[in-house]
């Protein structure tokens, strides 16, 4: 038994020596580093180093990470604090071998920038505590110290935090949500529904004025996405269509705001809502183009097609062949914002206003045709087709509807984004805006709205926050996709089927109420 | 005597070199529980696939109420009243049951996605409505209660329930049933034989069953073909279909028939003797 | 329990996606026959020499999608799923290979008559074979480790979690590698013998054409990987192994194939496939960058699919036609070379919507009723 515990805690161990050694080699350790700092209130001018001791802070953090990690739930605390004095000192052996090299490098002198960017001298210095050589036992003290300070935190905690949290945010609502329908008196149920829709709405129509336009910018892009979203989910959710090349639909709404609204290349300036209207008519259009021809596509033929779609759609926008009807690779600039009763309507917070309109108009909408013959009809066609056929459904009707409604949705988001920004071009459309919105859709939790929104701000609306995050961004991001599939696969906040015969038996208690000599008791 | 309501005429279906239904003739009349038997493999639910627009046979027609029907598809099939369920179970599984009986509801229903979004009256009294529809059947093949629950966390015996529920859904004229009582105990198999009939009796759907159960099939069939290799050997009524030598050989192999007969004699002469 | 809501009676399956299609097919077609027809005809401005160069150009890039196809072919018939990050792995044997040049080029001998002269220049073979070993096995690596971290876990998932996934682990390593090397866009250090753009000098029609050496070592090499792999899969007990995995995966396990062991041979041999490839897209095109391995994993895909997935000598076939549309096709059709692209994919949908298996069909099982 000791024996497996040894070699499973070398193994973790190693896994985590050689994460270590990654991330020292792209400057990871720098960054969080830094970020420490900042958060204990000692501010890093931009391009320096942080100091000493938040490096020092950071690695007793990773020590204690893999203390916590190599110490298995189901063992007996002293096993867990072997099993993590073992990792720690795998990883401190072999983040020990790797400074020994660092070392080496400073001695001679060599710069290996040209190879590896990351590992200039002052990083260097910075990782090996500023000690040279003795950064190596420094090293080895603290990821093994740290490392059974991990394990006793978690002997002490008895559960696991990490997991509590993940699942924590829809239970805790649910859980909430429970307490506060039991607890509340009977007027706060018939009115607290208007009296939630009037909160929402003067803070929808106050906070915007109130915190200034960078929020504005956020929030009006995560409700972008969010509009976005939801469009997709209608594909890929709810008609079970795998579409990887939904930004062509957001590119036809884009560039028909653009295009219409902009003095080059064509100068016609018809206006933000007219052409806002046709960008969503000329999305449909491509989907009814796209859609017929691939009709009878099966799931991962289609998702080829569609990003191929998704391309033409790019390269035509960019190519100089097309120039002179679409702006070329240098995309259309200067494009005017809405008017409101003759008014200009485009600050960012009119903006937001707009978006945040819009969205609630998407919400409605989906949550409308989810509950109804055209929704289900979708969704037994994304379950089984043959059968869903056999049971009535016209598929061929049904998936270009899908295609359809999505696609409109995207194209007024387009429509939107272009305006917002005044600009668009090419880079605006590619296959990774595609693979964020159906990523927002995955990671928040397909066919939940709450998901969706929940989605779109933590891929969309963090990394504008976590500036400090900002190269190692897309690093997250995709490590968060691998993450969040193996342990949340039905994402942040899982969608649930509405309770259909609970709500009718509901229904028909209150029509008839106890005491008329009920039926069922 | 009213006409058939389903008639099967020298229908024929070919996959490459396999000839799965080799010409096989019959009529249903309405409102009977008409049984297809025969050995695994003998071209059953290929018929059912060609009956319901699954497949398009190669040669011969399929009519309905006098109409053709072979190479509609399977929506336009079920439009017209035909419902059936599978050998394997096929539900929508992560839908709740009661979605699932909803969804059997479509062809009946005419709201549009534009009706969905806006609400409109009719939108409203027709949803309102099918829910009723949707319970009232629930409740009809036994599932009330498990309206909510996921249609693949039922357990396997309500699973069958439910297809035949969704089935009903259609409110079909015939219902196809392709192996119904399969996986099922004694007590279960009775209880749904029990079920067929009652729904011929009380809602005049003629019934085709696919069946291994011979409890069943010569229980409640009001008439019985039997199917070899893709032909129809043998078609007639319970006590016919027992006594074919032909229908016991596809069944035991040749040499069959002279060895049941052996078989009963003796049960017969030891039934005799004591 | 008559239904008044039965619609009128139609007979006929519906014909209108069928219409919808052979217009788009016809229209495709006259199109491209007529600007066929402007560029050979009418304008007759290229010389022979022009398309040997552009044919011999399509066939090595053809050899290298279809290696890198291949990979995405296998990873399909056994997982079912679509490995996005294989263009990824591509990428890492790319540099790899360049970090042996590198290193070769960097050591430095002394002949005897007291000339100095990089390693990678007294003894070239020695260097690519090594560049190829190396690279093919780092690359082999990365993948197994990919498919032990990203997608075993999900091998039980509904279909659309494993591609998330691989999305996220190709933008992962795409990413891992612009921050282990910098986004500098780096050239291969090819050993003079096979110094890019060198070559035999053949003359077409009056006109100097250069066969360059490394898109002969890389075609040449491409069919020699081909061919071994058919032979594997189609021989050895691995490859039956791999066939009957991909075909019915419990009957298999039930058989006593450790199924795990075969997925996992599966993405090492896609590894080694795609490794060399990248090598060779090093060698033959010179570019390593962070970026190099997504637009070349996008169109392997695509002839992958374009061959019919699952289907191995669909893919070679994919990737051959594919380099070959990509290479003559702008040139002939009179277009610009920046919409190479969109030919690609247009041509790939008219396949698809014509044959929706693919030209050589797929090899998956029916869906039964």
């Amino acid at each position: 038994m000791n024996r497996n515990l040894f070699s499973s805690s070398v193994k973790k161990g190693l896994t985590f020596g050689i994460v270590m050694i990654i991330l020292v080699l792209i400057d990871f350790e720098v960054m969080a580093s830094i970020l420490l700092s900042k958060l204990l209130g000692v501010n890093v001018i931009r391009g320096a180093l942080p100091q000493v001791r938040f490096m020092i802070i950071f690695l007793v953090l990773y020590g204690m990470f893999v203390g916590w990690v190599a110490s298995s739930n189901h063992e007996k605390s002293a096993k867990k604090l072997f099993q993590a004095l073992v990792a720690g000192l795998t990883v401190a052996m072999v983040v020990g071998l790797f400074d020994l090299v660092l070392n080496q490098l400073i001695i001679t002198g060599t710069d290996v920038r040209a190879y590896l960017a990351a590992l200039g001298p002052a990083s260097i210095k910075l990782f090996l505590l500023e000690k040279g050589a003795l950064g190596s036992l420094l090293h080895l003290g603290l990821f093994t110290g740290a490392s059974l300070l991990g394990s006793v935190l978690k002997i002490l905690l008895k559960s696991d935090p990490v997991s509590h949290f993940l699942k924590s945010i829809s239970t805790v609502y649910r859980g909430l949500r429970a307490k506060a329908q039991a607890n509340t008196p009977d007027w706060i149920k018939k009115y607290g529904k208007y009296l939630l829709f009037l909160l929402i709405g003067l803070s929808a129509f106050f906070l915007p004025r109130m915190w200034g336009s960078y929020n504005n910018y956020v929030v009006g892009l995560v409700g972008l996405y969010v509009i976005l979203g939801i469009g997709l989910n209608i594909i890929v959710g709810l008609s079970g269509q795998l579409m990887l090349g939904f930004a062509a639909f957001f590119a036809m709404g884009a560039y028909s705001v653009a295009l219409l609204n902009a003095p080059l290349p064509l100068g016609i300036m018809l206006g933000f809502w007219p052409s806002l209207a046709i960008g969503v008519l000329m999305a449909v259009l491509a989907a009814v183009l796209l859609g017929l021809p691939v009709m009878g596509m099966r799931g991962d033929y289609l998702a080829i097609v569609t990003l191929g779609f998704g391309e033409i759609i790019r390269i035509l926008l960019k190519s100089d062949l097309l120039t002179a009807f679409t702006g070329g690779p240098r995309g259309i600039q200067d494009i005017k914002g809405p008017t409101l009763f003759g008014q200009p309507f485009s600050s960012d917070i009119d903006y937001t206003y707009i978006i945040l309109v819009f969205m609630i108009l998407a919400i409605f909408i989906f949550k409308r045709l989810e509950r109804s013959r055209t929704g289900r009809a979708w969704m037994a066609v994304r379950e089984d087709t043959k059968v869903a056929e056999a049971t009535g459904v016209n598929i061929k009707n049904s998936k270009l509807l899908a295609l359809c409604l999505g696609a409109a949705f995207a194209g007024l988001a387009g429509g939107i984004f272009a305006a917002r920004n005044q600009f668009t071009g090419p880079n605006d459309h590619q296959l990774m805006v595609s693979m964020n919105i159906l990523s927002i859709l995955i990671v928040g939790g397909i066919n939940s709205v709450p998901g969706i929104i929940l989605g779109a701000f933590t891929l969309k609306g963090l990394p504008e926050i976590l500036r400090e995050i900002e190269n190692y961004r897309l690093l997250v991001f995709g490590g968060l996709l691998v993450f969040m599939m193996i342990s949340r696969p039905e994402g942040l906040w899982p969608a649930t089927r509405p309770k259909i015969e609970k709500d009718e038996g509901n229904k028909q208690k209150a029509a008839s109420p106890p005491g008329k000599g009920g039926q069922n008791g | 005597m009213a006409d058939p309501i389903i008639q099967v005429k020298n229908v024929s279906k070919i996959f490459g070199g396999l000839t799965a239904v080799n010409q096989v003739n019959l009529d249903v009349p309405e409102k009977y529980i008409y049984s297809i038997i025969g050995p695994n493999g003998a071209g059953k639910t290929t018929l059912f696939n060609c009956i319901t627009g699954f497949y398009i046979p190669e040669k011969g027609e399929i009519l309905f109420y006098g109409d053709p029907i072979q190479g509609l598809s399977t929506n336009l099939v079920a439009w017209l009243g035909l419902s059936r369920t599978y050998q394997n179970i096929r539900l929508f599984s992560n839908l709740t049951a009661v979605e699932n009986i909803l969804i059997g509801l479509h062809p009946n229903l005419k709201s549009s996605w534009f009706d969905a979004i806006v609400h409109t009256r009719s939108f409203i009294k027709e949803e309102s409505g099918s829910v009723k529809e949707a319970l009232r059947l629930l409740d009809y093949v036994g599932l009330k209660g498990y309206g909510d629950y996921l249609a693949k966390n039922l357990p396997y015996g309500l699973q069958r329930r439910l297809e035949i529920g969704r089935a009903l859904a259609n409110q079909p004229k015939v219902l196809l049933l392709d192996e119904p009582t399969a996986g099922m105990n004694m007590n279960e198999t009775a209880e749904a034989t029990h079920f067929i009939k009652r729904l011929r009796d009380e809602l005049g759907i003629t019934i085709i069953l696919i069946e291994h159960d011979m409890k069943v099939v010569m229980g409640i069939s009001d008439r019985i073909s039997v199917l070899d290799y893709g032909t129809k050997i043998a078609e007639g009524n319970a006590a016919e279909i027992q006594a074919n030598p032909r229908v016991i050989e596809a069944y035991l192999g040749p040499g069959g028939a002279a060895l049941s007969e052996k078989y009963i004699k003796q049960r017969q002469s030891y039934a005799q003797s004591h | 329990m008559e239904n008044e809501n039965r619609p009128p009676r139609r007979y006929k399956r519906s014909n209108l996606s069928k219409i919808v299609r052979w217009v788009l097919g016809i229209i495709v077609l006259s199109y491209i026959l007529w600007r066929l027809y402007t560029v050979f005809i009418v304008q007759n401005e290229y010389n022979p020499d022009i398309w040997f160069r552009l044919l011999l150009s399509g066939l090595v890039i053809g050899g290298v999608y279809s290696l890198i196809a291949i990979g995405y072919t296998l990873v399909y018939g056994i997982l079912r799923m679509i490995n996005f990050a294989h263009g990824e792995v591509m990428m890492i044997g790319t540099f790899a290979g360049y970090f042996v040049f590198e290193a070769t080029n960097a050591i430095k001998l002394t002949s005897s008559s007291g000339e100095v002269t990089s390693l990678s220049n007294a003894q070239p073979v020695l260097a690519v074979l090594l560049a190829f070993i190396v690279g093919m096995t780092v690359a082999s690596t990365a993948g197994f480790l990919l498919e032990k971290i990203a997608y075993r876990p999900l091998r039980k998932a509904p279909r659309l979690i494993p591609l998330i996934s691989a999305i996220g682990a190709s933008i992962f390593l795409q990413n891992l590698a612009q921050l282990l090397f910098s986004p500098l866009v780096r050239d291969y250090k090819n050993p003079a013998l096979i110094a890019r753009g060198q070559g035999w000098p053949v003359t077409i029609a009056g006109a100097q054409v250069v066969i360059p050496y490394t898109g002969v070592l890389t075609f040449s090499m491409s069919i020699i990987l081909m061919f071994a792999l058919y032979t594997m899969v189609k021989k050895s007990k691995l490859g039956k192994s791999m066939r009957a995995v991909a075909a019915d995966k419990p009957t298999a396990a039930l058989m006593g194939i450790d199924v795990n062991a075969v997925i996992s041979q599966t993405f090492i041999i896609s590894g080694l496939l795609a490794g060399a490839a990248g090598v060779m897209w090093g060698l033959h095109n010179g570019l390593v960058y962070y970026y190099v391995g997504f637009l070349p994993g996008i169109k392997a895909f695509t002839s992958a699919v374009l061959g019919g997935i699952g289907n191995i000598p669909g893919a070679m076939l994919g990737g051959m036609l594919l380099g070959l549309i990509e290479s003559i096709g702008p040139t002939a059709l009179g277009i610009s070379y920046q919409l190479k692209d969109v030919l690609a994919f247009v041509i790939l949908i008219i396949i698809l919507v014509f044959r929706p298996s693919g030209i050589l069909g797929e090899i998956l099982s029916e869906e039964k009723v």
